[in-house]
């Protein structure tokens, strides 16, 4: 499978970038071809700019070079993993505003003659979350987890009637011990190595 | 009422800056303070440094001083954005990430994971957005543009703090008289705010 990574953290060192290596070495090993996007060190903007919001409803809705090419890895992927930290229980705003630059009409979703949202991602077949939390579970599930709505539901809605998503996620992160950390990690290589 | 309105669209002529434009004259009576993203040409990527620093005390970080000074003033705080992929706009998220940190928003105290919330002055939070699919779509999607103010940010405000949701659904198929007619609503909404 074509697997497409996309990690949000500002950190290099952060726990999050050891989660994707992790991901990237399992994925590999299992046979998949991989590309990761580190939308921090590709200096990702989160803000949708006036001229692409004015393009947004156009034939030409992409005018950034690098989110061209973003999309042309999402039009072959047949699964988006995406790693980050949640923050406010949703996306960090450089993954947020990715989204919104990337998944515009003709790549995500097409307009229909109604005015209808139909899907663009049908040949998505996996969606998987890989999130770090600071609060415990509880809380999480009592704050709504918006991120992860916003990715198995709302994006979730422009794929394939098949696919499935799949959620791993740490919590509590701030008094984690470095063993639940570690095992956290083994998760993950497990899970990615039998997408 | 002391009013905080944070405003977030990236065209001047956009049908949210005409909501915004009627909320603030429905607001006129009382005391306003405004920030407009775009406008202030505001960056919403959190950096590494502020990442590392993100429990330091806010006076290491005097690029936010006016807006978290605005949050610890305001009774009232409103939001203006329309809804992206069922949630704020980057750019939104992104003054959340920056402004809602340690010390403005809430204390974290060592060895914890719960956090003190810091923002007990903020009684209501006021959301006007706009969503380009149905309120049906929106309920199955679990509305995480909702909750991430008036349950993650909510719980950081008055224990009373109460939310008023403000939304044109659909606007993607809404004829011009349905958006006359939330900008009625909007105005008679934030006239009735005590």
């Amino acid at each position: 499978m074509r697997v497409l990574v996309v990690l949000a953290h500002p950190n290099a060192d952060s726990f999050n970038h050891a989660v994707a290596t992790r991901a990237l070495e399992s994925l590999t090993a299992a046979g998949h071809e991989v590309d990761l996007l580190d939308l921090y060190a590709l200096g990702s903007k989160a803000a949708m700019s006036a001229e692409e919001r004015a393009a947004y409803h156009t034939d030409q809705p992409i005018l950034d070079p690098m989110i061209a090419a973003h999309v042309e890895l999402i039009r072959t992927a047949e699964a988006l993993v995406f790693i980050y930290p949640t923050w406010w229980s949703t996306l960090p705003a450089t993954l947020k505003g990715w989204l919104e630059r990337v998944m515009v009409p003709g790549v995500a979703l097409v307009f229909d003659e109604a005015g209808k949202v139909r899907p663009g991602l049908k040949h998505i077949r996996r969606i998987v979350g890989i999130s770090t939390y600071g609060s415990p579970r509880r809380y999480v599930w009592a704050m709504n987890d918006n991120g992860r709505r916003t990715l198995t539901r709302a994006l979730r809605m422009i794929c394939g009637l098949r696919t499935r998503c799949r959620w791993l996620g740490l919590y509590a992160i701030d008094t984690a011990s470095a063993d639940e950390r570690a095992r956290f990690l083994l998760r993950v290589e497990k899970r990615m190595g039998s997408l | 009422m002391k009013t905080y309105v944070v405003y977030c669209h990236p065209l001047p002529d956009s049908f949210i800056a005409a909501v915004r434009d009627r909320a603030l004259s429905a607001l006129s009576k009382h005391e306003v303070r405004v920030t407009d993203l775009y406008a202030e040409d505001f960056r919403p990527e959190l950096s590494a440094w502020e990442r590392t620093h993100h429990l330091d005390p806010p006076q290491t970080k005097p690029e936010i001083a006016e807006y978290a000074a605005n949050l610890r003033w305001c009774d009232t705080l409103v939001f203006v954005y329309p809804t992206w992929w069922s949630g704020q706009p980057g750019m939104l998220k992104g003054w959340i990430d920056r402004v809602w940190v340690a010390g403005v928003a809430y204390e974290l105290p060592p060895g914890t994971n719960r956090i003190r919330p810091l923002l007990r002055n903020i009684r209501r939070l006021v959301v006007v957005t706009s969503h380009g699919s149905s309120k049906w779509i929106n309920a199955v999607q679990g509305e995480g543009g909702k909750r991430v103010i008036s349950r993650a940010l909510r719980v950081l405000c008055s224990r009373r703090a109460r939310t008023t949701w403000i939304a044109l659904y659909g606007i993607d198929r809404a004829s011009d008289n349905d958006r006359m007619r939330f900008l009625d609503r909007v105005e008679r909404k934030l006239r009735s705010l005590r």
